[in-house]
């Protein structure tokens, strides 16, 4: 990723749009000699940044100068170079296809993620553990049932990109306002040459599609909804990476930890969930990236203003810096995931009594007992080993204090804390981890790989 | 101590008298389930009650029941003698025979559907496996060996056979008879429960290895779970430090029984046909004394023996 954004990834693709064009105007009969293209096609990779900076220097313009340092490496295709073309012609295509081929990384670490998420769901599909609302805890759930809640998010994500990628168009050959005017000009007037090279460019670069109408620039609004879609990422990292600092810090579940890694300089027998913070961290940087492109958006001028540009540079790049980055850190988090067992099983086992009560209390009425009056001592012993257990790190003994109650040992009613069977209170959460990873799963990452065939295979073999 | 029980009698109509178990009418919502001692082994009723076994069969129904009833609920009423008693003064003379083996249920109308879940690849399920890579039909993963566990654990209904055996059917066939909405929780249900008995019985010594399941609708149109689960008899158990994946695994309640029989087949002296061979009264004391493991070990307790 941090290779698609450099300086010489960008200009090799501003002179493939220079060749791109020139092939096209000449194959519609403007006169350009074969030798110009020839020359520029073994020209595409070899662009000196210091020799342009030099021209930039002198010029104060980025796409000048590239055209000039281009005309001296292949000076038989000098006067064609850019022809009829305005600087968005290479500044907004190229950033396309920057974006386009960052959506497809993306996809692919996307669905890498979901792989290494997949097998930890599948593992743990079973393994009952305390559900949390308002952080208290709740209800069982299933490790595995969890895990497809992340799972899910990242699931949308992927959707979101694949449509971003789906329905992204070429900005094309509009010239300086939209109107195409110079390159009417160019054919003589000849309407249909001119939407001709507006498509046929668009197909030499890979787009089947390309915006209708532009003013000088493709609408700012695309970089919003592709950030918007990078945003997305950033949330569901943000929210997995969320959930397991809290579950790290229950012990129910810890990010990998290197052999010799350091927990702290001072204290030297912390382990801290630092992957995790970092995936945070990053996260509200490429949340906030988005509000910029929005503004960007707003706040362009009729055909265009500049103060797109500047702003653009930085958060197009950053975003999918900061994106990729983040699915990094999450594909490696999710892969070397320590569940400990026992942990989850103390919290469940703390728990599982108060879950048992309802079974008790429709026992004893069935015994002969009154509802209102069980429940009643079922409440008053339930506040009060909880009271224990929270301050006193006390067993969970409600079973056996119920059983010596004389409301419940008069009706002969009793359950032993060891006949629970923690996987009865956990619902259709196993069958919701099948179900997920068989139905609903596979769907997704086959869409990945027929998108992003590249990135996908890259990926998922990791 | 209660002997032995072959069959029951009771002064009750009796509904139906099953390989096992007697069912008898108590009233419109009411039946009376009686589990007797008798045990079949290679598809034979074997002449020699093994005692207890009804005892077991019905008490670890109960614990079940109340168990898992977070997953379920059941026909379950009462397997208290003295409530039953209490209820049908009529059966007080049979107090001893009843002790252990009855339960008061509620009455359901049975949905005709054996509801088969597999946890180990083994038997019939093996059988198709080999033969064609699927299992109720439904495509398996390649490379299983006998006795694989298997992750998740596959629904695999069976229809319900008057005479021999029941025949396999795939979940489709279940929902074109019953619809969606009735075979959707026919399936979740018996997945539920036997996961939840799996889990429960692995670290007290049993795997649990398949089992199945019967359902019946309420009057009000609720769905419960009937007759017995998860016992010795509609299970498969397997002693779990004895499992080893790649053969088939000895049973945890009738392997004195089986290796018994397989040595009188191999000796030419028992053809596998009905009549069976008489019992040695110590292969009929050992099979008695493996039920009573299997509820003590389920349960954490002894058998109440009268």
């Amino acid at each position: 990723m941090q290779a698609l954004w450099g300086e010489r990834r960008r200009i090799g693709l501003w002179r493939r749009l220079w060749l791109a064009l020139m092939e096209a105007e000449r194959e519609l009969g403007l006169v350009v000699p074969e030798r110009a293209l020839t020359e520029l096609r073994t020209h595409l990779d070899d662009a000196d940044l210091e020799r342009a900076a030099e021209h930039e220097k002198r010029l104060r313009h980025d796409v000048m100068a590239h055209i000039h340092h281009l005309g001296e490496q292949a000076p038989a295709a000098r006067p064609f170079i850019h022809l009829g073309a305005t600087s968005a012609y290479v500044t907004d295509n190229a950033d396309l296809l920057l974006m386009r081929e960052g959506l497809e990384l993306l996809l692919g670490r996307v669905a890498a993620v979901l792989v290494a998420l997949s097998k930890l769901a599948r593992r743990y599909r079973g393994l009952p553990c305390l559900a949390y609302t308002h952080f208290q805890p709740a209800q069982l759930t299933t490790v595995g049932k969890r895990v497809t809640l992340w799972m899910q998010e990242f699931l949308l994500d992927a959707e979101e990109l694949l449509h971003r990628l789906e329905t992204l168009q070429f900005r094309g050959v509009k010239g300086t306002t939209g109107t195409q005017a110079s390159f009417l000009e160019l054919f003589d007037g000849e309407d249909e040459k001119v939407r001709e090279l507006d498509a046929r460019v668009a197909r030499k670069m890979g787009f089947a599609r390309v915006f209708p109408v532009t003013g000088q620039t493709y609408p700012r609004k695309l970089d919003a909804q592709v950030l918007a879609a990078l945003a997305g990422v950033a949330q569901s990292a943000a929210k997995f990476a969320t959930d397991l600092r809290l579950l790290q810090h229950e012990g129910e579940m810890l990010e990998p930890f290197e052999a010799d890694q350091v927990g702290s300089s001072a204290m030297a027998y912390k382990r801290n969930p630092m992957r995790a913070e970092r995936m945070t961290s990053l996260a509200r940087f490429t949340i906030e990236l988005e509000g910029n492109a929005w503004h960007t958006a707003a706040e362009q001028w009729l055909e265009r203003t500049l103060d797109d540009s500047a702003n653009r540079r930085l958060v197009l790049p950053e975003a999918f810096l900061a994106a990729d980055a983040i699915l990094v850190l999450a594909t490696n988090v999710a892969a070397g995931l320590e569940v400990r067992e026992p942990v989850i099983a103390r919290r469940v086992a703390e728990q599982l009594p108060f879950l048992a009560t309802e079974r008790l209390l429709v026992r004893g009425v069935k015994a002969g007992g009154d509802r209102q009056r069980l429940h009643e001592v079922i409440r008053t012993h339930s506040l009060a080993v909880a009271q224990a257990v929270a301050e006193h790190g006390a067993p969970n003994d409600l079973l056996d204090r119920l059983a010596r109650d004389p409301a419940f040992k008069a009706l002969k009613v009793a359950i032993q804390a060891d006949e629970l069977e923690p996987t009865a209170y956990t619902g259709r959460a196993a069958r919701q981890v099948d179900e997920f990873l068989e139905q609903v799963l596979p769907a997704v990452l086959r869409r990945i790989e027929t998108a992003a065939p590249t990135a996908a295979s890259a990926e998922v073999t990791v | 101590m209660t002997s032995a029980l072959k069959a029951s009698a009771l002064p009750l109509s009796l509904l139906r008298r099953g390989k096992v178990r007697e069912v008898y009418e108590v009233d419109a919502h009411t039946l009376l389930l009686v589990a007797s001692d008798r045990v079949s082994a290679f598809d034979v009723v074997l002449r020699e009650p093994v005692a207890h076994k009804g005892a077991v069969l019905t008490q670890l129904s109960a614990f079940w029941f109340e168990r898992l009833a977070a997953v379920i609920s059941s026909h379950f009423l009462s397997a208290d003698v003295d409530e039953i008693v209490a209820r049908l003064p009529a059966l007080e003379s049979f107090r001893p025979m009843l002790t252990g083996r009855a339960m008061l249920v509620q009455r359901t109308t049975p949905v005709p559907f054996e509801c088969v879940v597999r946890g180990y690849i083994t038997g019939s399920a093996w059988a198709e496996y080999r033969r064609s890579g699927t299992l109720a039909g439904e495509p398996l993963a390649a490379g299983l060996v006998e006795s694989a566990r298997l992750e998740p654990p596959i629904f695999s209904p069976a229809t319900k056979a008057d005479v021999g055996h029941d025949e396999n059917v795939t979940f489709r066939h279940v929902v074109d008879a019953l619809g969606h909405a009735r075979a959707e929780p026919l399936k979740q249900a018996s997945l539920g429960l036997y996961e939840a008995g799996r889990a429960y019985a692995a670290p007290r010594g049993i795997i649990i290895a398949d089992t199945k399941f019967e359902f019946g609708t309420t009057p009000d149109g609720r769905l419960i779970v009937i007759d017995e689960i998860l016992t010795p008899d509609s299970s498969r158990f397997w002693p779990a430090d004895h499992y080893a994946p790649g053969r088939g695994q000895p049973s945890f309640d009738k392997q004195p029984l089986r290796d018994y029989l397989a040595g009188l087949k191999q000796e030419g002296k028992w053809d596998g046909n009905a009549p069976p061979p008489p019992l040695p009264a110590e292969v009929v004391q050992a099979t008695s004394e493996r039920y009573l493991e299997a509820y003590r070990r389920l349960t954490g307790k002894p058998l109440a023996t009268v």
